[in-house]
């Protein structure tokens, strides 16, 4: 029988375990089609972007363990968010969400610190693998 | 493919998008095309639309959409980073409009539960031809596929930190790596392996070498990833550190015994660790601009289901009432209650300022359905030869969700009916000294509960004569022409039977006339009207109600049952004495105030309610007015007024038949039904009956 | 307690719901409807009329704030018009997302009638108003005329333009 105080502590440490994940895209689909997948697979969505700008804003307000970068966006590209934020977070676990076609930028994106990316149109367990293999780096 | 998490609300949103960024990208083609010329930020944003539809179609297995999204893209892309000169305008517009159109039919389909299966091969081929004329005229370039920032010497350079080997303990390795089939872009994952190695190694060579061109993907897929390596590391930290990258299928690591098997591998690529000087100047620029946007992106906006919209407002409905039927209960009756009456003070105030905002929640500005203009005159002015202006005011002006969906077709039916009847031909209007170039007027703008939109033009007017021959070819006029004022000459227009097409044309033929106009508006509680002056153009007016949702209503009896009559068409209402009353003989009522004539219903009448209130003088008339047509109903009594909450009839009793005179129903706060009187439709009540 | 997930309790309602009637009285007869159809049963309340329907559509309640119609089924049958009393009852029945009301004379029981149990009604030509009668099943020595709920709301188009001539 579990005591109130163990359920507590077992509750507390999958809180812990779930990880949490800022998607930056430009496109709402985009953004739910990510989040389903996460959900499902246990991680927790702690926020949602819209463009570069905001994603930079929104590491810095919610420092989450892992980011999903779209490349192509307005006001700011992926790529510039990446450098800034690994700029403010050297740490940072930046994915990058490229379409077929954009391979230089991919390559750039690494370059400049990201830890992998993901091919639209993507497989949840594609995506999935991905991320899970960034947080045991 | 990706079935497993396709479900209603990412259909849902991919439709939602979509057709927003589809309206946008009309939008902006459709301005490019009056400019001739095509912005870079324009051309950024079209590759951007294209881009993001590509993806989001082609996740949802649209691959007819993908595909020729795919292929505007390219052709975007190539605009963007080459920028080309001598682009012919008029066929690229023309081309991104079909491929729009295209996208607007599969859309549809997809919403109605059909396969989005329409062909779009001839027009990815014609986006691919125009793309190669393009390539053809101008200088040529390396690739359409994405040209990087960084220069392609950047690109292979590597790594020696300590430029030659270590002199002591280094390890060797050779290492084979094999990915998961599918897993896409095998070379970029390769140079993800290389670039996470570098770090820890002192020396690093692979085959391929170029793992840059798209070819070397498929060379790793068959051969695998081999990579040499120095480091001082162990076995198990290279081990561990490549198994961290995903989709590795195999991984083949082997400890080489000396230099002599490393260095086998000649054709190695060096390594050099480099950060260009370039980044840096770019990303310093780059900061003060974000730093300008931070504060600009403060507010966020999220879409919300209309289907959420509506259960919110129905609770609120319900809220305002169960607050009137507390506050109002006939227990309090006779009571001091100090402390009550001002708790429940406190509540309607609440209660009131929640509904109002909730309204406002569903207010929409008409900005969208008028931008959406812009593509109908561009389509007719081009077919039908005529230069025409299309100018807009006062699209910020909202209305509610439910009535914006009733708006387009009409307005989309008037424009076309402007250009195509109303504008004269370009020879005419040289011929009478008017500007070529025909205008358009759409205006929008609040007054009162209503709103107006105005579609206005200037070109030849209406034509009386013509108007009045064609309703008495068609057998619809009623009425002496002589007693008929101009307005009304005009509005037959709007006669279900009538229209005044001299030629049927593409546009505004189709054997639908104005009274679809008048059809759609009516439906929403709105009024359409028109004015017309010959040789200087033509107006029409349609009154569209700001909200269907919630009305000031004034409740009435009659016998058992309760009505409410919308407040803003009472005019006024009073105690009749029977000596005003006069009677025609057909036995129609009407009654006499001040000087005028006007007719009289009898609810329970019409409506075969049992009262004991028959005679004029125990009950009461309230006079009501809506569109020019003014009528009194005679009740039991006036039961007062109140704010209500407009419910439809049930479907079943809507689909058994369609009630004269009735618009919806609503709750009273004793939790009793009321229902709402249409006034145009009691209206017509009494022509019928003047008619028999 | 074991685990069951909501499609295993959905499955688990829809048995319990299998060849199960609820039966309720017009004169002298009774009759079944399916009990999935049935959303619940409420006593005759006040009714607001709605001019210009069929006699059969007595008009509309409000139930916990939605409107819904009613219908005398005694007076769908053609029989002569009853006053409500105490035992008057109003079974609400949501077929094909459409709610209404059905006010029949009093509600009887909830009957399991199995499938062989129930037969084809009876051809007949004239007489014998059966067009809203489904099947007929057996309890006992009794007779429960099985209602097709379908019919008896989609009929009635037909049924007005025929009331109308």
């Amino acid at each position: 029988m579990l005591r109130n105080t163990d359920v507590i502590e077992l509750w507390k440490e999958s809180e812990n375990l779930m990880k949490r994940v800022l998607i930056v895209d430009d496109a709402s689909f985009m953004r739910m089609a990510i989040k389903i997948i996460l959900q499902k697979s246990g991680f927790e969505v702690i926020g949602e972007a819209e463009n570069g700008v905001v994603g930079i804003k929104k590491y810095q307000e919610l420092q989450p363990d892992l980011v999903t970068m779209d490349i192509t966006m307005p006001e700011m590209t992926g790529i510039e968010a990446l450098k800034e934020i690994t700029k403010f977070d050297p740490k940072a676990k930046v994915v990058m969400v490229s379409a077929m076609g954009q391979q230089a930028m991919v390559r750039e994106a690494i370059v400049n610190g990201a830890k992998s990316f993901i091919v639209k149109p993507f497989k949840e367990d594609h995506v999935v693998e991905t991320l899970n293999k960034i947080l045991e780096m | 493919m990706s079935s497993q998490y396709i479900n209603e609300p990412l259909l849902d949103m991919f439709i939602f998008e979509s057709s927003q960024l589809i309206q946008q990208l009309e939008q902006d083609i459709i301005i490019s095309e009056r400019e001739s010329y095509l912005s870079e930020l324009a051309i950024d944003e079209i590759f951007r639309i294209m881009h993001t539809i590509k993806g989001s179609a082609a996740m949802m297995c649209f691959n007819n959409i993908s595909t020729l999204t795919h292929s505007i893209e390219d052709l975007f892309y190539f605009l963007r980073e080459e920028n080309p000169q001598d682009i012919d305008y008029s066929t690229l517009c023309d081309l991104v409009l079909e491929v729009v159109d295209f996208i607007k039919v599969e859309i549809e389909k997809i919403k109605n539960g059909d396969d989005a299966d329409g062909d779009a091969s001839t027009l990815i081929n014609a986006n691919k031809d125009f793309l190669s004329r393009l390539k053809q005229f101008s200088p040529p370039s390396d690739t359409t596929e994405t040209k990087s920032h960084i220069s392609p010497d950047t690109q292979q350079i590597y790594i020696s930190q300590n430029n030659g080997f270590a002199p002591h303990s280094a390890n060797l390795f050779k290492t084979v790596i094999r990915f998961d089939e599918g897993c896409e872009m095998e070379n970029v994952r390769a140079f993800n392996i290389i670039h996470n190695l570098k770090n820890i190694t002192n020396e690093i060579r692979h085959i391929p070498e170029n793992i840059v061109d798209s070819d070397a993907a498929r060379t790793i897929q068959n051969d695998g990833f081999i990579i040499y390596l120095k480091t001082d590391c162990s076995y198990e930290e290279i081990h561990q550190h490549i198994t961290r990258t995903a989709f590795i299928k195999d991984l083949e690591l082997d400890q080489l015994s000396n230099n002599e098997q490393f260095g086998q591998f000649e054709g190695g690529v060096k390594i050099q660790e480099s950060k260009g000087q370039g980044y840096k100047e770019q990303s310093n620029k780059g900061q003060t601009e974000k730093e300008l946007q931070f504060t600009s992106a403060g507010q966020s906006i999220i879409s919300v289901s209309v289907a959420k919209l509506d259960k919110l407002m129905d609770l609120t409905g319900e809220m305002v009432i169960a607050e009137a039927m507390v506050s109002q209960n006939s227990d309090l009756k006779g009571l001091e209650l100090d402390n009550f009456h001002k708790a429940a003070r406190q509540l309607h105030k609440i209660t009131s300022e929640m509904q109002d905002v909730v309204m406002s929640i569903r207010m929409v500005s008409l900005s969208a359905t008028f931008q959406k203009m812009h593509r109908i005159v561009r389509d007719m002015s081009k077919k039908l030869e005529k230069e025409v202006e299309l100018k807009i005011i006062g699209e910020e002006t909202e209305v509610d969700k439910n009535i914006i969906e009733h708006i387009s077709d009409p307005l989309m039916h008037l424009v076309r009916n402007s250009i195509d009847h109303g504008l004269e031909s370009l020879e005419d209007r040289r011929a009478t000294g008017k500007m070529l170039a025909g205008t358009v007027t759409l205006e929008a703008k609040n007054a009162g509960s209503d709103v107006l939109i105005i579609v206005r033009d200037d070109g030849k007017g209406l034509n009386k004569e013509k108007i009045l021959a064609r309703a008495r070819d068609n057998g619809i006029l009623h009425k002496d022409e002589s007693d008929m004022t101009d307005r009304e000459v005009y509005n037959i227009l709007f006669l279900p039977g009538f229209s005044t097409k001299e030629s049927i044309t593409e546009f505004s033929g189709r054997g639908v006339g104005m009274d679809v106009v008048t059809k759609n508006i009516e439906a929403v509680g709105g009024s359409v009207s028109v004015d017309s002056l010959e040789r200087v153009g033509t107006t029409v007016i349609m009154k569209i109600p700001i909200t269907l949702a919630i009305i000031d209503g004034m409740n009435i009896s009659v016998g058992n049952s309760r009505y409410t009559i919308p407040t803003t068409s009472i005019r006024e209402s009073f105690r009749p004495q029977e000596a005003d009353i006069i009677r025609d003989p057909d036995n129609n009522e009407m009654i006499m105030v001040r000087g005028q004539c006007y007719p009289l219903l009898r609810l329970h009448e019409i409506y075969d309610v049992k009262t004991d209130i028959t005679k004029f003088s125990d009950g009461i008339l309230v006079m009501v007015e809506q569109d020019d047509k003014i009528v009194c109903i005679f009740a039991d009594e006036l039961l007062g007024q109140q704010q209500v909450v407009v419910k439809s009839l049930p479907s079943y009793i809507r689909n058994e038949r369609k009630i004269g005179g009735l618009s919806g129903c609503t709750l009273l706060g004793d939790g009793s039904i009321s229902l709402i009187l249409d006034i145009s439709g009691l209206a017509d009540f009494t022509g019928k009956d003047i008619k028999n | 307690m074991a685990e069951i997930t909501p499609r295993e309790l959905l499955e688990q309602e829809e048995d319990t719901q299998k060849d199960r009637f609820l039966t309720f009285l017009i004169g002298n007869e009774f009759y079944g409807i399916e009990i999935r159809f049935v959303t619940e049963i409420i006593g005759i309340q006040a009714v607001t009329e709605v001019p210009d329907l069929p006699e059969y559509i007595r008009g509309i309640i409000n139930l916990r704030g939605k409107i819904i119609p009613v219908m005398d089924v005694r007076l769908r049958f053609k029989k002569p018009f009853r006053e409500y009393n105490d035992r008057t009852c109003i079974i609400v029945v949501d077929i094909k997302e459409v709610s209404i009301g059905l006010i029949v004379d009093s509600v009887s029981e909830v009957l399991t009638i199995p499938e062989q149990d129930i037969v084809e009604p009876p051809q007949m030509n004239k007489g014998f108003n059966n067009r809203y009668i489904k099947r007929i099943g057996k309890v006992g020595n009794d007779v429960k005329l099985i209602l097709d709920c379908e019919k008896l709301l989609t009929d009635s188009e037909i049924d007005s333009v025929s009331n109308a001539i």
